[in-house]
């Protein structure tokens, strides 16, 4: 087990490494500049601000230079913003996006699976229809019209009944939290309800339920000891791409709710081209998310032995 | 036949499945007993309904689409169609125990063995975790599995085909049941590890006395093991007695069919077998007269107008063919003769 997490943890950083080299050539490949943004300037100035940002060296030295940084944790300072360095900006911008991400991803994971032995238990009776019903609409709906209409919809609700139980934007208590992870979480949920239905009818009809019958098992031990435990394997599977996609989700669910999570700095940095903003944040959220699929990895591990022992 | 004590008695049982091309009726009105202490085989081609049979004794079939329209299953007193508790427990895993086919697939791959076989006794035992788990190790070194204590706490897939059937039959075994099912219990083993899982089984009967009811395809099977023998076809029983009646004094033309198709040493090996032409009649409307008439050799007319009921041809051995009937006045080819010389072998 412990070669396995540490097979994983090495293929991370490789994994990471890539990012930071896509996104640097990335930058660079764009036309403009972080100061090209700035009103009537004398190449003089131009020339003197490049040396002092290191822009005038060779790209290759401009790459090393930046792996150096950030292997040591620092991502540089902002272009635009007076006297803020990305790593404050990554402070003060990623517990809150992390929690909104983490938060989306649980109601994803646990509606996801209970929705989907639910369904599966009922399975072409009402609950199951009305169900995937609801799982077409979550699927094909994006999260920034869930966004609006979850907002427009706690404005009526809280006018109408006179009293705020979930405020309509902002961050700060639990409460902030509940509707834009739920608005957030609910496309994932949708999809994750999909695959636990279709992998619960499978497990339904296999041998080993049939023999878990045939020793006379309460249905309720054979539902959770041998049937959730085997279908919850593929959804475990998808759920590192899917707090990938929660994750990039969350950039627009965060300007509907005015969240001060990381997307606001994010879509601001790549429209002023703010190399060190746009690459720090980058590289950080392509660590987060790699660390995320190799807990994901490890859990999976951990549910079915065939992984943990054949690694 | 012996004087056992019945431990298992079915009535006409029906057992139906609504399909999109209309309703089967895989199993049409089965009777027959299962002794303490013997073993009954179950025989017949794919889709005869021997599987069904038991399994809907079990209540492992899927209901809906199946259903079970007619029929009683006697186990001391009580009907297992009807409940399937006795004293508050279970019958299934406790009083039978049931072994399947395909031992890779049958069991939990996220559950290590020692688990499997201990959960039985937890449920129907009230051991506690640990005491069953102690009793489920004794029950693999029962089934001659080596190193009993370490392969308890391993999971199916590091275990070979042999091993694992092995531990099915552990399984269903751990609560001592007095009937074990074993639905073509070696038909996914090669050879030799057949032929192990036979014996094991045969030995373990002496040990426990239990009754077996085995379900198989396979001839050699059924010389090996069986006390008595059930030939179904097209869901209907065509014969039945002792290993001996149905073998050497054969009184169907289907048993002396199958006999026939069965490779023997006499014959040699470039010797061809004799298969049996057509295939068993369409379950969605069973015929009005003999199941076996399209394929029959010996058909008359009246075996395509009227249905044949189980005629006695000797103590306890019995014949669904109007062959066997007192006015017949043909006389069945291959009877009293055990190797069948009188088929002829079509080239």
């Amino acid at each position: 087990m412990l070669r396995y997490i540490l097979k994983r943890l090495l293929h991370g950083l490789i994994t990471v490494w890539f990012i930071a080299t896509a996104t640097f050539i990335a930058m660079h490949a764009v036309p403009g500049d972080p100061l090209s943004g700035e009103k009537a300037m004398t190449p003089e100035i131009r020339r003197n601000l490049e040396a002092k940002y290191g822009l005038d060296k060779p790209v290759v030295e401009q790459y090393r230079i930046f792996l150096v940084n950030m292997a040591q944790g620092d991502f540089g300072i902002s272009y635009t913003q007076q006297n803020r360095e990305v790593n404050d900006i990554l402070r003060e911008g990623f517990p809150v996006s992390a929690t909104l991400g983490i938060l989306a991803i649980v109601f994803a994971a646990l509606g996801g699976v209970l929705l989907g032995a639910l369904t599966a238990t009922y399975r072409n009776r009402l609950p199951d229809v009305v169900i995937m019903f609801l799982v077409i609409l979550g699927i094909s709906v994006p999260s920034f019209v869930f966004a609006a209409l979850g907002q427009l919809a706690l404005v009526k609700i809280n006018a109408w009944t006179g009293f705020t139980l979930f405020p309509v934007a902002g961050w700060g208590t639990v409460m902030h939290m509940v509707v834009p992870s739920l608005v957030l979480g609910l496309g994932t949920m949708a999809y994750l309800t999909r695959l636990m239905r279709s992998s619960m009818l499978e497990v339904t009809n296999t041998d080993y339920v049939r023999t878990a019958r045939s020793k006379g098992l309460p249905p309720a031990r054979i539902f959770l000891k041998h049937q959730l435990r085997n279908a919850i394997l593929p959804v475990v599977t998808v759920l590192g791409p899917a707090i990938a996609a929660i994750t990039t989700g969350g950039f627009v669910v965060e300007l509907v709710f005015a969240i001060p999570g990381l997307g606001r700095y994010f879509v601001q940095a790549v429209q002023q081209l703010d190399y060190t903003v746009i690459m720090g944040t980058t590289v950080f959220y392509g660590a987060f998310l790699v660390l995320m699929v190799i807990i994901v990895d490890i859990v999976y591990g951990l549910i079915d032995p065939r992984v943990r022992l054949k690694a | 036949m012996s004087e056992r004590d019945v431990v298992l008695e079915v009535e006409d049982l029906k057992v139906e499945f609504d399909t999109y091309g209309g309703i089967v009726h895989a199993v049409r009105g089965v009777s027959f007993q299962v002794r303490q202490g013997e073993t009954l085989a179950i025989v017949g081609e794919s889709g005869c309904g021997k599987s069904v049979t038991m399994q809907s004794i079990m209540g492992l079939i899927p209901m809906p689409p199946g259903r079970i329209t007619s029929g009683t299953a006697m186990y001391r007193g009580q009907d297992l169609i009807r409940n399937k508790y006795l004293g508050g427990r279970d019958i299934r895993g406790s009083a039978i125990g049931m072994v399947f086919q395909d031992p890779m697939t049958s069991l939990n791959p996220t559950m290590t063995i020692g688990d499997q076989i201990a959960e039985t006794l937890q449920v129907h035992r009230g051991f506690s975790k640990s005491q069953a788990l102690a009793r489920a190790v004794e029950l693999i070194a029962m089934v001659r599995i080596p190193d009993a204590a370490k392969r308890a706490s391993q999971y199916p897939f590091e275990f070979s085909g042999g091993m694992l059937q092995r531990s099915m039959i552990a399984m269903s075994l751990a609560c001592e049941p007095s009937i074990l099912i074993a639905d073509e219990p070696t038909t996914a083993l090669d050879v030799t590890i057949q032929a192990q899982i036979l014996d094991l089984l045969m030995d373990l009967q002496k040990e426990k006395g239990m009754a077996i009811v085995l379900i198989t395809h396979d001839l050699g099977v059924v010389a090996r093991m069986a006390d008595d023998v059930m030939v179904m076809y097209a869901g209907e029983i065509v014969e039945s007695g002792t290993i001996d009646d149905v073998f050497y004094r054969g009184a169907h033309p289907y048993t002396m069919g199958l006999r026939a198709a069965m490779p023997s040493r006499e014959l040699g090996a470039r010797q061809r077998l004799t298969p049996i032409d057509g295939s068993p009649p369409d379950l969605f409307s069973p015929p009005s007269g003999c199941g076996y008439f399209a394929r029959c050799p010996q058909a008359m007319r009246m075996c395509q107008a009227q249905h044949p009921y189980l005629m006695s041809v000797g103590t306890a051995h019995h014949s669904r063919c109007w062959l066997q009937h007192p006015d017949s006045t043909r006389q069945v080819p291959g009877l009293s003769i055990p190797h069948l010389g009188s088929v002829p072998v079509q080239s």
